[in-house]
């Protein structure tokens, strides 16, 4: 069987020619087996456009730099096999987050943002023994926060949601799922109240709509919408308690 | 810190407003439905329909209901006003975002605002015409009766069901527990069973002959 032919419509625009429009360009390779977006792509920056602009590091869906949107749904290039998608393939970058040109996005500044605002660091007046033994902590809760622990800040949960698209304040299920973490540790001496103040409003958990998008977007999984629930009754009991 | 923030003696606000958003919206979906079954009553005979009228006139409830359901209504709308794209600008982002990430419940957030402005509109001319006309037998027929009334009917509570069924669905979403699309099928099925029940109910209006001159 000769193999298909791949036809890419590919976003293209960059902010500092804002003299060439958004568009979308059009690219044609021959499929191969086992193809990725990421070997597609850089296929197509190899061979026909030098000037193609897309972020890739780990190529194995640990560094959570390729999010994008792939025929709309959000998702890591690198681990997008081609045979799994029809032969027309449109990108787009991750709405949401500052557009650097084509592909490309910057997520970083968003995550720093976010984990500044929702203080993600273990709070703790406990001063820190070197000699003494690691304190141990029950097989089960370090799965549970493991879970939330795997978000690797690819951003395709922000990039999908509506909220955060017209909010540009709302921490998206990603910053919800790392409150969710630290509320999980016992490590963590905040209480209800105290985080009640980090995500009990409309910038965090009561402005999600509950549209779900993230939980149907995360490409490794994480439960979101457990998550967003979680934190949801956390903070309606902290809301209720609160004088 | 801000200096509004600072000024902000509760920050609770956030949590009151969601919570009189899910509140209005459970009363609201109640509402619907014990109406539904009201009307409905007209399955049962002209007799069942004409007493629920009769109680509800001797007990004046029309006009009590009308005053709660009009503070019931505001409440819902006030609350999640916070939460719509009210500027054009974000309307725009809302729509071109729903058509690019291709997104079902993302549409029925976009249905949601369409059909909640429609209720709105639709929901208040047939609450003047039941409030200075009052419920019989004859008055719902000689309505239904006219082309135009039973459209509006017909799409009143197409948007008004819709409008519940997702609400409902968005309220079980957020707060978890239950099975996302096994949801989605359970208040597919209640959905489609209110809608089945409202249109026999139009149907049987129509094809009614008023007994005993038109007096419920």
């Amino acid at each position: 069987m000769s193999p298909r032919e791949l036809t890419f419509h590919i976003f293209r625009y960059d902010p500092e020619t804002p003299e060439v429009k958004p568009h979308t360009q059009t690219f044609k390779i021959p499929e191969e087996p086992a193809m990725t977006l990421f070997v597609a792509l850089n296929k197509i920056r190899d061979e026909q456009d030098p000037t193609l602009k897309f972020d890739f590091v780990c190529r194995a869906s640990i560094c959570g730099s390729c999010g994008m949107l792939i025929n709309g749904k959000a998702s890591l290039a690198c681990k997008t096999l081609t045979k799994d998608l029809p032969s027309d393939i449109t990108l787009f970058p991750l709405p949401a987050f500052k557009l650097l040109g084509d592909l490309s996005v910057d997520t970083g500044t968003w995550f720093r943002d976010m984990s500044v605002r929702t203080e993600s660091w273990i709070h703790t007046d406990k001063v820190f023994d070197e000699t003494a033994q690691e304190e141990k902590m029950d097989d089960d809760l370090s799965l549970e926060i493991y879970e939330a622990e795997r978000c690797i800040e690819c951003g395709c949960c922000v990039g999908v949601c509506a909220t955060a698209n017209i909010r540009p304040n709302f921490i998206g299920a990603t910053g919800i799922n790392r409150v969710s973490r630290f509320m999980l540790d016992p490590r963590d001496k905040r209480d209800e109240q105290e985080y009640f103040e980090v995500v009990g409003n409309d910038d965090g958990i009561f402005g999600c709509v509950g549209l779900m998008a993230c939980d149907d977007s995360c490409p490794i999984g994480v439960p979101l919408r457990g998550q967003l629930a979680y934190v949801r009754r956390k903070m309606a009991v902290a809301g209720w308690h609160r004088k | 810190m801000y200096l509004q923030k600072a000024l902000t003696k509760s920050i609770r606000t956030d949590f009151i407003v969601e919570m009189v958003q899910m509140v209005s919206g459970l009363l609201l979906v109640l509402f619907l439905w014990t109406h539904m079954v009201f009307v409905a009553s007209i399955l049962l005979g002209q007799s069942s329909f004409g007493a629920l009228a009769g109680f509800m006139d001797k007990y004046e409830l029309l006009p009590v209901t009308v005053v709660v359901l009009i503070f019931i209504f505001a409440a819902h709308i006030g609350a999640i006003m916070r939460h719509l794209p009210a500027r054009w600008a974000e309307q725009k982002v809302a729509w071109r975002h729903a058509k690019m990430i291709r997104h079902k419940d993302t549409w029925s957030w976009l249905f949601q605002i369409v059909t909640g402005f429609g209720i709105l509109l639709f929901a208040f001319i047939h609450i003047v015409a039941v409030t200075y006309g009052g419920i019989s037998v004859s008055l719902s027929k000689g309505r239904i009766d006219n082309p135009g009334f039973l459209i509006f009917y017909a799409i009143l509570l197409l948007m008004s069901e819709y409008h519940a069924s997702v609400g409902l669905y968005r309220i079980f979403v957020k707060w978890g527990f239950v099975n996302r699309h096994r949801l989605d099928r359970v208040l597919g099925v209640v959905t489609l069973l209110m809608l089945v029940i409202g249109f026999v109910t139009l149907g049987v209006f129509l094809t009614l002959k008023v007994a005993g001159g038109g007096v419920a």
